[in-house]
């Protein structure tokens, strides 16, 4: 038999209390979850926002001015939207000094007849000729252009490539599906051509109980690549000078309107963890508080042993040490299960775009909460610590009679 | 200093040793100007009323409080002129502490207990075989993996003597380490000291109301009001 140990004592001293040292445990466990889970959260919501503002591709989105609350509704919360203008202001917008490119857009809104799904399925239709927002990617995806009779879905429709889909009497093949982005106006929906969504129109007339009523001139948004110099706002401001009736959103605009609806939440999700935290560091400080005040005697014998004062304390930090590892790995165990299990309810919930951080980045959240356990443990624990290290042994053996 | 000059001198020098506590505003001297001296091997009695500072007087000879006045020398060097750290390793070393009350960790076998203080000094790292002969030494060679509740209070003070051979220590300090027991564990247990004693020549000094303890050891002193009031050799004050 080797000597027992700081470490082995600890741990002998942690079970000799056993319902007190789980119920520190769960207490560790919890605050540790709540900081992943709210961590997780928002860099899976920053993460969404920084992919889907990145796949609009676009600085600057022009839509009719009385439509801009649906446009934005339609990119943030992916909520299916109809509205029109006509294709005149694309031309106008082009010969906006400052504007690079400008593509036109069409967002349908499918009709509860359309489509078998129970997935709200949200229908653009792009122009792969000026096309520079989907066609990049999806050429990257299907190695080739998208055919009229073809479709490209969404990466939460339930479909595979080879499937087809009626839309308005028009039956599509799927080309392919799209990867998550956590954005429901790219992962619910369904790309055409823009060729291809007037054929459907009209043939909705003959083809579809409720026929689309879609004009061939008739767009939904204009998007807008701005030239080196101009910043999106400036771009987005001189288009609302310049052509009447509609509206220029920035990229920019759109992240800070998500900021700014996050912001609340994270308000909300950082008081929380705060309180927990500060309650879970007062009970475990006052639970060692507790442990060194009855352990007094104990501590002074072992004082009388031999023990130093740093062992002494190297004891009672162990314990916590010990407490917030197992407490953290508990909590990151439970809390990742709980995220993972009620993540699309929560999101549903919200209404706001989220996609899941990559590995990396969760082991890095991971890491970090565990870290921050540790850092419980020892924060609450260092104070009673440091009394029981300095106590006279005599003393300490005389007052835990 | 060489070790055979060591050897010549006492184990142990406690020269005017003071220490006062303040209770009610009032100045209470718990050991007052103590001094005496302890050879290597001797065994001394410390007897005299509850509160006479027997308790005190050896917590301050083991470094476990602090005097106010006076010095404590264990061979040769001043205990309270170290610091913390080398009192403590002097401690781990040098002295060990028996007590009247259970002193065993409850969470440790009995063997785990006897082995306890090594953890807090530089030892060897097998130290199982020594501490299983000091179990047999207190005739508890069959307790070793027994945890001290397991235990009769006859047992755990024994137990408590095996760890506090486990150290070689050249000083024992024990407070009333027959209190509580019936006559016969009473008897086992000034046997053994008498054994270590003469085996290991290890010096003892026993706080005792017990009148036959004092009677068998080779020095007894009575103390009263924190003040040594008589040294005598051999048997009877």
């Amino acid at each position: 038999m080797k000597k027992i140990g700081i470490f082995g004592l600890a741990l002998r001293n942690l079970r000799r209390k056993l319902v007190r040292t789980v119920i520190l445990l769960v207490t560790v466990a919890v605050v540790t979850g709540t900081l992943l889970g709210a961590t997780a959260f928002i860099t899976g919501m920053r993460n969404a926002l920084k992919i889907g503002t990145y796949r609009l591709g676009a600085d600057v989105l022009v839509v009719p001015e009385k439509n801009e609350a649906q446009a934005k509704s339609a990119l943030l919360a992916g909520e299916p939207t109809t509205f029109y203008m006509d294709r005149s202001i694309l031309e106008k917008v082009q010969k906006i000094e400052g504007v690079k490119k400008a593509t036109a857009q069409l967002f349908i809104k499918p009709t509860s007849f359309t489509c078998c799904y129970n997935v709200d399925a949200f229908l653009i239709a792009f122009d792969p000729a000026t096309d520079f927002t989907i066609t990049p990617w999806l050429e990257k995806r299907l190695k080739k252009p998208l055919a009229d009779d073809e479709i490209v879905t969404g990466s939460s429709l339930p479909v595979i490539a080879g499937d087809t889909l009626p839309f308005f009497g028009t039956p599509f093949t799927v080309a392919g599906t799209m990867e998550p982005t956590g954005m429901k106006f790219f992962d619910q929906s369904v790309f055409m051509t823009m060729k291809a969504a007037y054929e459907m129109a009209a043939n909705s007339k003959t083809k579809s109980m409720q026929p689309l009523e879609l004009q061939k001139d008739s767009i939904s948004a204009v998007l807008v690549q701005v030239q080196e110099g101009f910043t999106p706002e400036r771009a987005a401001i001189r288009i609302e000078h310049d052509v009447d009736g509609v509206k220029a959103i920035a990229s920019d605009e759109v992240i800070s309107t998500v900021r700014r609806q996050l912001g609340g939440l994270l308000k909300g999700i950082v008081a929380i963890s705060l309180i927990v935290w500060i309650l879970a560091l007062l009970m475990m400080g006052f639970a060692f508080y507790m442990i060194v005040n009855e352990r007094q005697r104990e501590l002074g014998l072992l004082r009388a042993m031999g023990a130093r004062r740093d062992q002494i304390f190297g004891l009672i930090m162990t314990e916590a040490m010990f407490l917030s590892l197992a407490g953290g790995v508990t909590g990151i165990a439970v809390g990742s299960g709980l995220l993972y299990t009620f993540k699309d309810l929560i999101m549903r919930g919200l209404k706001l775009p989220y996609l899941l951080p990559s590995v990396f980045v969760l082991l890095e959240l991971v890491a970090g909460a565990l870290l921050f356990a540790i850092l419980t443990g020892v924060l609450s624990s260092l104070l009673p610590a440091a009394a029981a290290s300095r106590m006279e042994p005599y003393e300490a053996i005389r007052k835990g009679e | 200093m060489g070790s055979e000059l060591r050897k010549d001198m006492p184990v142990l020098q406690v020269t005017d040793l003071s220490k006062d506590y303040m209770i009610d505003d009032q100045r209470l001297k718990a050991v007052d100007n103590v001094s005496f001296t302890a050879d290597r091997g001797e065994m001394i009695s410390i007897v005299g009323h509850s509160g006479s500072g027997k308790t005190t007087l050896l917590s301050l000879i083991g470094g476990l409080t602090k005097p106010d006045r006076g010095r404590v020398l264990i061979d040769g060097t001043d205990l309270w002129a170290l610091d913390d750290r080398k009192r403590s390793e002097l401690r781990s070393r040098r002295v060990s502490f028996i007590y009247q009350f259970s002193s065993l960790i409850p969470t440790l076998t009995a063997l785990e207990n006897i082995i306890l203080p090594t953890t807090f000094g530089d030892f060897s790292a097998d130290v199982e075989q020594y501490a299983r002969e000091l179990l047999g030494i207190v005739g508890l060679e069959d307790k070793a993996r027994s945890y001290p509740s397991h235990l009769s209070g006859g047992q755990q003070r024994r137990i408590a003597i095996a760890r506090a051979f486990i150290n070689n220590p050249e000083i024992v300090l024990a407070d009333e380490p027959t209190g509580d027991l019936d006559e016969e564990t009473e008897q086992q247990i000034i046997a053994l000291f008498k054994r270590m004693n003469g085996e290991k020549k290890v010096t003892f000094i026993i706080v005792t109301h017990n009148r036959e303890i004092a009677d068998r050891t080779s020095r007894q002193m009575r103390m009263s009001n924190g003040v040594l009031v008589a040294q005598e050799q051999g048997n009877h004050l």
